[in-house]
This record gives C-alpha cells, structure tokens and sequence, in this order.
C-alpha cells in the first residue's frame, strides 16, 4: 500500500484495476444466433413497421386478406378463389399453361376477346378436339370444368383471367354466363375449336 | 496499471478525499435511509388493504393506490437514486485520486433531491399523481429532482475530470453512462408527459414504459453494476476480471437494454412490442456477459462472507442476473400472455429495487459510511443483521409474488374461473410476502438507526470542538489557536 496511507490513513487496500481482455469469440457467436433469431421473429411479427397492423395480425398482406371487398375488388378476390382451386391446376397460377396440356391464358385471344360469350362455352361445356391458340395449334381434351359451378363463380373466374397478368378485357357478369348456360342446354357437348369460331365473341 | 505505482506526484491520501465527501454523502445517505424505511412502511400500509381492506377506508392518503404509488417512488427516487449518487460521487473521488470537487454543491443538491421527493410523496398521498409511471411526482417535484441530479453529476463530473490517472476503469463507463441516462430519461419523459402539451392517446402509455424500462431495466443495471464492479475487485483484492466481457455487456446493455419495455399485449401497432420482445432477447447477452465478470472476480476469493459488505454486493450481483431475466422473460409473447397483469411484474420491479440495487448500495454504504466518517459502523452486528433481514426478506416478499403471479394467470386464461377468483388466488401468497416485506422494513431500520448514530456523533464531536476552541481562548485570553479537529471540522 502506498507510504501516505500508512501516514495518514488506516491500511486500505488499492484503488481496483481491471485485466485486460478483448470480448471472447463464443459471446460474439451467441450475439450473432440471438441476433439472426430475434431477426426473423421481427421478419415475421413486425409487420415491416406498419402503423396500422397491430398483434395478433402480422402482416398488410394477412390484413388486406381479411378484409370484406366490394365491387370490383370482391368480384376478383373470388374469381382468383375459384381459379386457384378449378383452373390453376392446368393452366398455372401465373396463367401460363403447361406445355402440351393446357394453353396460357395470359395474352391469349381467346381469353381477351371483346365479349365473353364465346369464352364462357369454354369452361361451362369444355373442349375437345384441335384449336389454335396464339399461333399454336393444341389438341384439346378439357372437361366442362365449370359446368357444376355457380354462375357468380364463373362470371369471376372469367373476370380474374381477363384481368389479370396483363390481360385487359371488360367484366363478366353473372347474367353473361346464365345465357350462355341456357344456350349448351342440360347435356352439355364438348366444342371443337372450329365450332367455338362460328359462335359470336 | 496500479494506481501505487505513480506514488511520488500524490499529494493526496485516501483519508482526505474520504473527508471531502463526507457532508455530501452525509446527506444523501442519511435521507435515503430515511426515505427507505418510509417507503417500505407505506408499502406495508398498501398490502395491508388486501389484508383487511376496511383498515384504512376512512383515510384517503393510506388508500392502496395512493401509498403504492407513493411507497414505489419513494423506493426509486426517495432511496436508490441518492444513495446511489451518494455512492458514485465517493467512487469518482477515490478513483480520481482527487478530493471531490466543488463539495457544497452536492450537498444544496442533496436537499433540494430531500425536498422534491417529500414535496413528491406528500402530493401523491393527497392524491395529485400525474398518473404516469414512475413520473407520478408533480412538476414542481420533478424540476427539483432534475435540477438536484444535474448538480451533482456536474460535481461528479468535474471530480472525474480532475482525475490523476487518465485511463477510464470499468465503473467509470457505467456510472458515466448513468449520470447521463437519467437526465436524458427522466428529463424527455417528463417534458413530454408533465409538461404543458403531452401527446394524446397511446402515445403517453408508450412513453410510460419507455422511461420505466430506462429507469428499472438500464439505469439501475448501469449503476447498480457500475457500483458491484467497483466494489467487488476491492473486497476480493484482485483486479476486475475479463473486461473484454464488462465492455462487451456495456455495449449491448446500453444499445438493445433501451429497446425493451412495450408488453406484448400493449395496444399499440404490433412492431413496437415486436422490436422490444427482439431488444429483450438481445439482452440475454449483457446480463450473462456481466454476471460472468462479477463470478469470475469472486471465485475462489478467500473472504469471509458472514453478513459484510461482501455478501451484499454478492447477494446484489445475483439478483441482478435472476431479476433481469425474469424481466426479460415478460417480453416473450408467449409468458406475457399468462403474466401480463398478475402479481409477477410487481414482484420483478420489487426484486430490482430491493433485491438488485437495494443490497447493492447497502453494501456500497457500510463500505464507505466508516471511511468516510473515520471511525467505525457504531452497530456493526445490526449491520450484519441488515444483510440476513434484507436477503430473506427481499425473497420471501418477492418468490411469493412471482409463484402467485403465475397461477393467477393462469387462472385469468381459463374461461371458465371468474375474475374474482382468479383474483383471489393470490391472497395467501400476499399473506408470506407481506411477511418478507416486514422482514425488509426491520433491515431498512438497521441501516437508518446505524447512518443516525453516525451523524449524530459526529455533530455531537463538532460541538465538543467548537466549545473546547471557545473555552481555551476564553481561558487564555488570547489570540485563536487551531486544533487538530478543528480542520476536519471545517472540510
């Protein structure tokens, strides 16, 4: 102890010091797993600091999907419904088809022409047979996929493929596609393609 | 670096820079032991109303929401605050190797703090609490308390700046970072919820948990930490272990501590309590990282530990790290489903406070109450009766408040039980607690009567001076002769 101590004061030990040491490797380790971890828990429940998604919603996306729609927009939400689960089996979600068993929807013709009529035969009595679309001919074997289904879900499936992917063509109503069904009759026939061109657009 | 090696440029020993801080921290400490054993009663006066709840119906002032309120702050603001300041300004002293710089100053503080927290703790009884967390106090009440912190951070300041050896040790980075904490925290808090325009709607409930958490999560850790790192190499006789590790936790605890605080189930957009529940998780690391540092300068330490200052601080650490982990743990979604208004946050706060920063300082205060005073603890067995009351007290006051919380939430979650008893539950854990905190009240009561036999004796030795300087230059007639006391008198 220092000599002024023993002067003047009773013994003490020193003021503390410390060791050097730089921070180990395992904390910085386990900083960095903490890190990536409350990383994604923020991904996932933060809603990318979104002033109007509170818990337990996590997301705009979740939001918005829960939200009721109107108009337009309810119109499409259920066409895009009912696409996913009938048709985006063969012609994709993203309305490009598949080779050698279903046509693209997006940009087709057939999908964008100026009325529905010809169109909504499609799904409500299928077609069979050779068909041309978008330069390309196809041998069509496509059952009346709409047949069983509402005439709302079918004036919005029709809606959806005409407005999406780039596509531009004017909504379907529900009275569209009732004329339409009144037209194939109870037993509905499979069209060929050369059929389907001699009806109205 | 030892302090001792550049001994020959010292012109200053221990004893002297221990006088210097003597008033100040005479009056720091003196208050806060008051202050303590008055917060403690009023806590006891509070959880008597779930006792009998009929006992004080007739008196407003002693009503649960009003002595709650009033026992918490006086626990924050009324002990730990001046006696951790108290502690900080005779820690910057010693490490600067200086005597404190600007004495008086601290000293006007101290009783302008005094003055705030009872203009404070009288307003709040009435019932005239602002309503927000922990800034229960009026504004008159809380302009004195910021204008008391400023003044003795700017003594500390000055103390540190004066310091003989320039490299900064460990204590000094977290009680530096206190000092400033609180000014910022208390001060924007304030401006924006007592002042004159405070935000509208949630926004206030958000800047409530802000500053609680800056409060009882960051700056107690910053002092309470601060304080044990200082102590604890200094009893032990060793240095400070692994500062790599005390630097590490430095760091994360002051840049992800301050991001917690907003409860998952706060009704607010869901990333203010997703970025707190991710600033939570993050502060694993800090509390690991400095509970480390205090294990590894402890361990293997042959010092006796019955009931001294050592035990204290030991005690203190270890809640440190158990307390704020069980805080942390509030923030997790899924515990805070089942914990979110249950007696199980109480029971942390209480931890913190007492158990934490409480024994903390009361160590810190026996270390330093003899040197600064030159003489020993007049009641140094009460003082070890204070370690035994205030450890087994500050336990059986809180685990039964945790145990209670948990099956009350429970209970809260389960449709089918109603409210009142799910309520209920906790009744019988009430009952042990109020027990631990009677158990806390009597150690509380060692401290204040050891801290007042001090003063005492020492005013009492004033007076023998003083009349003992009259009566010689009465009996000699002439001119004044300087005593040997008188010097230590006058600093």
């Amino acid at each position: 102890m220092s000599d002024e101590n023993k002067n003047c004061c009773s013994p003490e030990t020193g003021e503390p010091t410390a060791t050097r040491s730089s921070a180990p490797m395992w904390i910085i380790v386990v900083t960095l797993v903490l890190l990536f971890t409350g990383g994604l828990f923020l991904d996932s429940h933060s809603g990318w600091f979104d002033k109007n998604v509170y818990a337990p919603y996590q997301s705009r996306e979740q939001l918005e999907s829960i939200q009721p729609k109107s108009g337009e927009k309810q119109l499409l939400a259920r066409g895009k419904a009912v696409y996913e689960s009938v048709c985006g089996i063969c012609h994709g979600s993203d309305g490009l088809g598949k080779p050698g068993q279903a046509p693209a929807l997006a940009g087709s013709e057939w999908v964008m022409a100026k009325g529905a009529s010809r169109l909504a035969h499609i799904p409500l009595a299928g077609v069979a047979g050779a068909i041309q679309v978008g330069g390309k001919d196809w041998n069509m074997n496509m059952a009346a996929m709409g047949a069983a289904l509402p005439d709302e879900d079918v004036a919005a499936v029709l809606t959806y493929i005409r407005s999406s992917w780039g596509n531009k063509a004017d909504a379907v109503t529900a009275d569209d596609v009732k004329k339409v069904r009144a037209e194939i009759g109870k037993s509905p026939q499979p069209y060929s393609g050369s059929q389907l061109l001699k009806m109205p657009e | 670096m030892n302090l001792t090696e550049n001994n020959e440029n010292k012109a200053i020993c221990s004893s002297e820079i221990d006088a210097s801080c003597r008033l100040p921290l005479l009056a720091l400490f003196g208050g806060a032991a008051l202050w303590l054993v008055l917060g403690l009663a009023l806590g006891i006066v509070a959880m008597l109303s779930f006792h009998q709840p009929d006992m004080f119906a007739d008196c407003s002032c002693l009503t649960y929401g009003h002595a709650q309120t009033a026992a918490n702050d006086l626990l924050l603001y009324g002990f730990v605050m001046p006696a951790a300041l108290g502690v900080i300004l005779w820690i910057f002293a010693r490490l600067s190797q200086v005597t404190l710089v600007l004495p008086i100053v601290p000293v006007v503080a101290a009783n302008l703090w005094h003055l705030g927290v009872f203009v404070g703790t009288v307003t709040i009884l009435f019932g005239g609490s602002t309503g927000h967390p922990w800034l229960e106090y009026p504004r008159a009440a809380a302009v004195l308390l910021f204008a008391a912190f400023m003044l003795i951070s700017v003594s500390a300041a000055a103390t540190l700046g004066f310091r003989t050896h320039r490299e900064l040790y460990p204590s000094h980075w977290f009680l530096l970072a206190g000092l400033l904490w609180f000014v910022w925290s208390y001060g924007t808090a304030n401006l924006f919820l007592v002042g004159n325009h405070p935000p509208r709607g949630v926004v206030q409930a958000v800047i409530g948990w802000w500053l609680t958490n800056n409060l009882l999560f960051v700056w107690l850790a910053l002092a309470g930490i601060g304080i044990a790192f200082y102590f604890l190499p200094k009893i032990v006789g060793k240095p400070l272990a692994s500062s790599g590790y005390a630097l590490f936790g430095f760091l994360t605890l002051i840049f992800f501590g301050t991001w917690v605080g907003i409860p998952p189930s706060a009704p607010v957009p869901a990333w203010l309590p997703t970025v707190s529940a991710f600033g939570a998780l993050l502060s694993i690391i800090p509390v690991i990282a400095l509970g480390i540092v205090a294990m590894k300068t402890v361990c293997c330490a042959k010092v006796p530990c019955v009931g001294g200052s050592f035990c204290f601080i030991k005690f203190g650490v270890l809640s440190f790290v158990v307390s704020s982990l069980l805080y942390i743990g509030e923030f997790c979604p899924r515990a805070s489903r089942v914990l979110d208004f249950t007696w199980f946050n109480v029971g942390v706060t209480q931890w913190q406070l007492l158990g934490f920063a409480g024994m903390i300082l009361c160590g810190a205060i026996y270390e330093i109450l003899p040197r600064v005073m030159g003489k020993e603890l007049p009641f140094a067995k009460l003082a070890k009766l204070n370690f035994f009351l205030f450890a087994g007290g500050t336990l059986l006051f809180v685990i039964p408040l945790l145990i209670g919380g948990v099956e009350q939430g429970m209970k809260l979650r389960d449709a089918n039980i109603p409210f009142a008893d799910a309520s209920a539950v906790a009744l019988k854990f009430l009952r042990i607690s109020t027990t631990g905190q009677l158990l806390v009240l009597l150690g509380a009561l060692c401290l204040l009567l050891n801290i007042l036999v001090m003063t005492i004796q020492w005013k009492l030795g004033l007076v023998k001076t003083v009349v003992s300087v009259v009566k010689d230059s009465l009996i000699e007639g002439s001119a004044y002769q300087p005593l040997p006391g008188d010097k230590e008198a006058k600093s």
